[in-house]
């Protein structure tokens, strides 16, 4: 009797089952991006405008995209949004495919300071879609006004146990190599065993690694002075005016999440119809006001709101934004660098 | 004859099939590939090695291991201790309100464990609700430090692990004969004793799958410790995770859970040997 | 005078219990009416996440996919787990060693290598990702917190029980049906309940096995990480745990009557 009841049971679930038919249907595009960076809004206007049905899922950080899209490439998504140095790895590695510039009529719309950077020269695979800068944060209620002024702050005596640092390898090291004067792609192993030492003295300094939201961290004042995405920062300033951010003297990391197109996508025309109208000016500067981020778009950037636009840490004069370096892909020095990072949580 | 082994083909069939395809063909895909190399486009070199075995042999390695072990053991300890007194009070609730009761349990971790981790954090903040609560006590001034600690990170992993101790020691103390306990009582054995002497034994099995079932997320587990702890230390969790992603060597991050399953292997097999053990023990004492 | 002290501090410690555990809770509600949108301090009363949460079909749809995901993969695993512990326990077959070491290794394994590992096993067998390989990797995960539970219940039964209705003629499926299922009810339920439980909440291995049509709720919530989760998803918390309370009182005050409850 009981069995009788699971087996239809079964059969009834099985009934009810949604089947993947839609998967190969033409109306569709399947959309992998950072959760933040596609509002609902924005979705319905291209869906409402082309008829394309949109589904969009989201991760949390680049390398497990690539981990997802390098075991199984037919992975079903068409536009997958990747930052620098991955799109320059996943260039070399075949994982992703030429965009047809033909199709973009809005191209012209973007920066030219964002376009042909060393991780893809000529911008023939990835198309420039937000960028955020990583710089320090600080409150001044604990933290006097501007005394704060470079990476190597960060190494005075005073802020014992304070610090927040990214949980990020590059970002770390980056923040050491610009410090000791390099490349933030820097591949010799030298220079990444000095920014390795670097890292180590500055331990008893920091208080916590954070790779989730800054944005409550700096907001709720559980942390008053460490690194920070100039973005999260501009929000959570809105909501406590004593927060401060500032692009370091010495440089600073740029990075630049582009929309990029998988070698086993399977609505490539859909997949250009999107990009095109993303790098429309007012859906543009739509995507930059409901993400908090800074846009390559130079069109959209007019659009925004004087307060916005005119915003020191979201779009900083010229002459600080050339203080900023692109990541790329350090290729075999990556392991390196990863090994250095954890030894020095290891040898905690 | 056929009818009577129908059922037991059946079963024994179904149970081979799943778990060989679902989980032999993959544990040995796992395993090979700890022989294997880290490639630099492809993900794994075909070159068969003993070599990452040998890098586990660092010390650094040897620490993590012993770091997440003592963490793990004492968040399984911890919900033993609250687990085992609460599990006994539940079953030993009239049949009426048992099924409720245990359910009120388990409620709570259909809610995602990343929001309820998240409410942990929003009371253990320096400006949040537990250091609001006492300073308006008046028990502090200033706000004490309760996140990115140890501590918090030991809370947050006995909070989200506890259902699973509770309730396989739940289903093994409500099959026991409770007349057992009346019987001890009424010739004048003391309170520990019918513990120790009585309870103990006979919920042995449940208190060694609870254990199980607590100790091994414990070990791997490292979204939780890094939220409440601070990501500052290392645990065996996260070095699998850098390995896989970060770092994307594969065949290391393959060989570290190969050691980590052997590891664990042997601390189940000396849990085993001890409990045969006692059970013959017992099963001597009685006669 | 002693009881009666032993009876309250005995409810005291049940409460203190259920205190602990529903604390996060209790806050996670509260916060849902936080106006803020990414503090987590308390900044002030407002609906407007529930508004927002009722127009937000995307994410009720993928809600109702993570029950939908859970409720047959805990069905599935209970099955199967429940035979693999009737089988272990009862009969001699063979390789009955590998699987009592499978299922270990299902345990141990670490959620992001079963995960990608079941990835690649999928890609090998060219599946394409999406609502099938998530069940089948649910269930898998599953299968071994339902063995252990059910098995730990089964050690010191009587066997002289099975012996007996052997003698009486019964079949091993009519000695499962009828003596073994009661006799292990409370466990299965329990492992139902812990598979239900894990497939709600896991991350790490749907986040490799599932496909772009089919998103759930514990991926969703994780991504949103980075850039602060939303008091809105507070609220939909907050709606699932009401409605799952308001379901179980109800189950508890018409059918509580019964004795052969758990």
């Amino acid at each position: 009797m009981l069995f009788k009841n699971l087996i239809s049971l079964v059969l009834l679930s099985v009934l009810l089952c949604p089947f993947n038919t839609t998967f190969a249907a033409d109306n569709v595009l399947n959309i992998y991006t950072w959760a933040g960076y596609l509002s609902d809004a924005v979705i319905s206007q291209f869906e409402t405008e082309t008829g394309i049905h949109v589904n969009v899922a989201t991760y949390v950080n680049n390398e497990v995209l690539y981990a997802k899209l390098k075991a199984n490439p037919d992975s079903g998504y068409d536009i997958i949004m990747p930052s620098s140095y991955f799109i320059s790895r996943m260039r070399k590695q075949a994982l992703i495919q030429k965009i047809d510039h033909s199709k973009l009529a809005h191209y012209r719309n973007i920066n030219p300071a964002f376009l042909s950077k060393e991780h893809d020269p000529d911008n023939e695979y990835s198309i420039p879609y937000l960028w955020n800068g990583t710089g320090i944060a600080y409150n001044i209620r604990y933290q006097a006004e501007k005394s704060v002024n470079t990476w190597q702050d960060f190494w005075l005596p005073r802020y014992k146990n304070q610090l927040l640092l990214i949980d990020d390898t590059r970002e770390c090291f980056s923040m050491a190599l610009i410090a000791l004067g390099y490349s933030v792609n820097d591949q010799d192993p030298d220079h990444i065993k000095a920014a390795f030492e670097k890292l180590k003295a500055l331990m008893p300094n920091v208080k916590l690694f954070n790779m989730d939201a800054q944005r409550s961290i700096y907001l709720d004042e559980d942390i008053t002075i460490g690194m920070g995405l100039n973005g999260d920062i501009f929000l959570a300033s809105a909501q406590n005016s004593y927060l401060r951010f500032i692009y370091p003297k010495e440089g600073f990391v740029i990075t630049l999440d582009s929309i990029a197109i998988p070698v086993e996508a399977k609505h490539v025309a859909n997949a250009h119809l999107f990009i095109d109208f993303v790098l429309r000016p007012e859906i543009a500067k739509k995507i930059a006001l409901e993400s908090g981020f800074s846009t390559p778009n130079r069109a959209a950037k007019e659009l925004l709101p004087l307060k916005v636009r005119t915003n020191p840490i979201l779009y900083p004069d010229a002459e600080t934004l050339k203080k900023g370096q692109f990541q790329t892909d350090v290729g075999e020095a990556a392991p390196l660098y990863e090994k250095y990072f954890e030894r020095l949580k290891l040898e905690e | 004859m056929k009818h009577n082994t129908r059922f037991r083909t059946f079963s024994t069939t179904l149970v081979w099939m799943w778990l060989g395809i679902f989980v032999l063909i993959p544990s040995f895909l796992l395993f090979a590939t700890s022989l294997l190399v880290q490639g630099d486009s492809e993900l794994v070199r075909l070159q068969p090695t003993l070599h990452n075995y040998f890098r586990l042999l660092d010390l650094n390695y040897l620490r993590v291991f012993l770091r997440s072990g003592l963490l793990a053991g004492t968040c399984t300890l911890g919900c033993l201790i609250l687990g085992y007194p609460f599990s006994y009070l539940l079953a030993r609730m009239p049949d009426r309100y048992k099924g409720f009761l245990l359910l009120l349990v388990i409620i709570p971790f259909w809610t995602s464990s990343l929001i309820r981790s998240y409410a942990i954090v929003m009371i253990l903040k320096t400006h949040g609700i537990l250091n609001s609560f006492l300073i308006w006590v008046g028990m502090i001034k200033v706000p004490m430090q309760f996140l990115y600690t140890q501590s918090a990170t030991l809370i947050g992993l006995i909070y989200t692990l506890l259902p699973l101790m509770i309730l396989p020691l739940y289903a093994s103390i409500e099959k026991l004969d409770f007349r057992l306990i009346d019987a001890a009582r009424d010739l004048g054995a003391r309170k520990y004793q019918i513990f120790f002497r009585v309870l103990l034994p006979l919920t042995l099995p449940g208190i060694l799958a609870g254990c199980i079932l607590v100790l091994l997320p414990a070990m791997t587990l490292f979204y939780i410790p890094d939220l409440l702890g601070g990501a500052k230390t290392i645990l065996i969790g996260n070095i699998i995770q850098n390995q896989f992603l970060g770092a994307r060597d594969w065949p290391m991050g393959a060989t570290i859970s190969v050691a980590l399953t052997l590891l664990m292997g042997m601390v189940l097999f000396v849990y085993w040997r001890f409990y045969h053990q006692h059970r013959h023990e017992y099963a001597y004492e009685q006669n | 005078m002693n009881t009666h002290m032993n009876r309250i501090s005995k409810v005291a410690y049940l409460l203190a219990i259920y205190l602990f555990l529903y604390m996060p809770i209790l806050v996670l509600i509260v916060y849902s009416f936080n106006d803020s949108s990414f503090s987590l301090l308390w900044q002030g009363f407002t609906f407007r996440w529930y508004e927002s949460l009722m127009q937000n079909t995307d994410l009720q749809i993928v809600a109702l996919h993570s029950l939908l995901v859970g409720f047959l993969a805990a069905t599935g695993a209970t099955g199967i787990g429940t035979l693999a512990a009737v089988s272990l326990y009862r009969y001699q077959f063979f390789g009955k060693k590998l699987i009592h070491g499978l299922i270990f290794i299902l345990i141990i394994s670490p959620d992001i290598v079963t995960g990608i590992s079941l990835l690649i096993l999928f890609s090998t067998l060219k599946m394409s990702l999406g609502f099938w390989t998530l069940l089948l990797s649910h269930i898998t995960f599953c299968i071994p917190f339902v063995t252990v539970t059910v098995y730990s219940r089964l050690t010191g039964q009587d066997k002289n029980l099975f012996e007996a209705a052997k003698d009486l003629g019964a079949t091993e499926g009519t000695i499962f049906r009828r003596i073994l299922i009661p006799l292990l009810w409370p466990a299965i339920c329990a492992g139902w309940l812990l598979s239900f439980t894990l497939s709600m909440d896991d991350v790490i291995i749907s986040f490799f096995v599932t496909g772009p049509e089919f998103d759930i709720l514990p991926l969703k919530i994780f991504s949103m990480v980075r850039v602060g989760i939303k008091p809105e998803i507070n609220a939909l918390c907050s709606v699932m745990f009401g409605l799952t309370l308001v379901i179980v009182l109800v189950y508890q005050l018409t059918l509580g009557k019964n004795n052969d409850a758990i």
